[in-house]
């Protein structure tokens, strides 16, 4: 991947420079130079080290402690090698296969769509919208965005609430279900359709709002021309804002796809979402519960190496994405 | 601009899609505050005005729970994430954006990458280390790690919004025979100033919606998070769904004050954080 990087870096830099030297300030310039070699690093030091400390190193640590069978003892932990057993036991238990990555797929896959096409509907509505309507609908929305993981899961619960919850309610009153005995949450199914209607909720204002952002940069006159040269609206539509927009769009789906599969408090607040029930386990809880509630370090490494790897390879597609891109620009 | 020409299906869609997103966006937060507000939240069901309204919850969230020590201690972590991250990103989008030197792109990416590292694959090293060096319990601890949760979004975001500043503007300044401290403050520190106020939002946000490790970390009830604080009034068979939404609605008022002051500048930082990388 390095030779990569060093073989972008020049190339980059050769076209966001103008030329460094006018002869006047020469002297002055190499100096600056020299400082100017140390300087970027200087400044860098600190975010560097944190992200060392408590990123990269705690990365490294879970690889580490994937291998090994992890015990807790007074004062301090003592791991034993054992190679690449709990990687065998992992991908060889039904569990993960029909349980926990079936879930974790399915769930992002079902989240991105959604929320990428919620999005950039809301996008375009917006952008069509009169500016006080505008404001009106951006505060809403902003409103669906503020709402932290944590309150928002507890809302969703509360409005599936067996029994007492105002859809499990209607829903009886209706006579689609008997409220007295229907529990939404026992259950892979209706567990996630109420999951994902909370990361949509959660998630679908960062895209309206960085789509929005996007279709705002395009100069109205474009669509001025384009009407004069005869094109309708449809045509209009594909032929100026979807190119427009399209590098804006694959950014907030590849993000959407990081987030969406390391959901981890949405599921785990949910009722029998903290162990309680294996139905419905993800990767992320999956690996939590292995290490905190059942005391097995390893083979929750393990897991949470899986969905590193998972999303590691996620991450590639988005870097080569923001990079082409990048290049594109220039 | 195709305003001009209004066709019956835009002048009906146009409200009906309005009136759905408003629902959709808000029925979940006047939930919430209307539960919060009613007094008798647990048999309210399908009603979708409260019975009346009255503050008890929130009495009860305060005196009985505790809930004031908690959304003190977020603040505490939140504001100390705020400062640290601001400074420190500044200093690294300054560094990414406006020097060239050898392995920058190395630096981006590693930021990116980063970004995406599963926290449930953090938490179980960070929890053992955090243990072995007695930080467990501890508000700098949790401060420390949120300070590494925001940065690469902050140095990210930060980054696009120090490219906008235009070079000439600083080379200018060293011609004026300014050095290099005094045109970073001078200059290029008020032109970024509404970036480094949106990822200071960002940074405070993250700490305080920050769940799995405030709870793993914090086990006395007295250093809870307010987002972990909740979790004490919900209940696996019976919930207390009065307290809940009143704490809830304590800790997500706050964030959406935020959002809308800085709403503006949101959407100008992800649009300059998106497409300038």
């Amino acid at each position: 991947m390095k030779d990569t990087l060093v073989g972008g870096g020049p190339k980059e830099d050769a076209t966001d420079r103008r030329p460094a030297t006018r002869p006047e300030h020469t002297a002055a310039l190499r100096k600056k130079r020299l400082v100017g070699l140390a300087r970027p690093w200087l400044l860098l030091a600190p975010s560097l080290l944190v992200l060392a400390g408590l990123l990269l190193w705690p990365l490294i640590q879970v690889g580490k402690l994937s291998m090994q069978d992890y015990a807790v003892k007074f004062g301090g932990g003592v791991g034993t090698f054992t190679g690449f057993d709990h990687y065998t036991d992992l991908l060889g238990s039904a569990l993960l296969w029909k349980t926990v990555l079936p879930n974790t797929a399915f769930f992002a896959i079902a989240c991105v769509g959604l929320t990428v096409a919620l999005g950039t509907l809301v996008a375009l509505l917006l952008n069509r919208l009169g500016p006080a309507w505008r404001l009106i609908c951006s505060i809403a929305v902003l409103a669906a965005w503020a709402m932290p993981a944590v309150t928002g899961t507890y809302v969703w619960i509360w409005l599936f609430q067996p029994q007492d919850g105002m859809v499990s309610q209607i829903a009886g009153s209706m006579g689609l279900i008997d409220p007295e005995t229907t529990n939404w949450f026992t259950e892979r199914g209706p567990f996630y359709a109420i999951a994902t209607l909370n990361v949509v909720h959660h998630g679908f204002p960062f895209v309206a709002i960085t789509v929005l952002a996007g279709l705002m940069t395009i100069p109205k006159e474009l669509y001025e021309a384009g009407e004069l040269d005869g094109a309708n609206a449809w045509q209009r539509f594909w032929k100026i804002t979807v190119p427009t927009i399209l590098p804006v769009f694959l950014v907030v789906t590849i993000l959407s796809t990081i987030w969406d599969f390391k959901v981890f408090t949405q599921i785990y607040l949910m009722p029998g979402g903290d162990g309680a029930n294996e139905e419905v386990y993800n990767l992320g809880v999956f690996s939590y519960i292995q290490a905190f509630a059942k005391n097995d370090y390893g083979t929750g490494a393990a897991a949470a190496v899986l969905l590193t790897l998972l999303l590691l390879a996620i991450t590639i597609v988005y870097i080569r994405t923001l990079f082409r891109q990048g290049e594109e620009d220039q | 601009m195709s305003v001009r020409r209004t066709t019956l299906a835009a002048r009906i869609g146009l409200p009906v899609a309005v009136a759905a997103l408003l629902l959709f966006a808000l029925f979940p937060v006047y939930w919430m505050i209307s539960t919060a507000l009613d007094p008798k939240a647990v048999t309210r069901g399908s009603d979708v005005l409260p019975s009346g309204f009255s503050f008890e919850h929130f009495t009860y969230v305060f005196e009985k729970g505790n809930f004031g020590t908690y959304l003190l201690n977020s603040a505490i972590v939140g504001f100390g994430t705020i400062l640290a991250a601001g400074v420190l990103s500044l200093f690294a989008a300054i560094a990414v954006a406006r020097f060239k030197f050898r392995f920058r792109t190395s630096v981006l990416i590693m930021v990116l990458i980063v970004q995406m590292v599963p926290l449930e694959a953090l938490v179980i090293p960070l929890f053992i280390q955090m243990r072995d060096y007695d930080m467990l319990n501890s508000l700098l601890g949790l401060t420390i790690v949120y300070v590494a949760l925001s940065l690469p979004f902050a140095i990210w975001t930060l980054r696009g919004f120090v490219q906008t500043v235009p070079k000439e503007v600083e080379e200018a300044a060293y011609i004026d025979g300014a050095s290099w401290f005094r045109m970073f403050r001078s200059v290029l520190l008020p032109l970024v100033a509404p970036g480094l106020v949106a990822t200071s939002i960002f940074a405070f946000i993250t700490a305080w919606n920050e769940f799995v490790f405030a709870y793993t970390f914090m086990k006395g009830s007295d250093k809870y998070t307010a987002a972990v604080g909740i979790y004490q009034f919900f209940g696996e068979n019976s919930t207390a769904w009065g307290p809940v939404m009143a704490s809830s609605t304590l800790v997500t008022v706050p964030v959406m004050i935020f959002f809308v002051i800085v709403h503006r500048k949101l959407g100008s930082g992800l649009a300059a954080g998106a497409v300038k990388g």
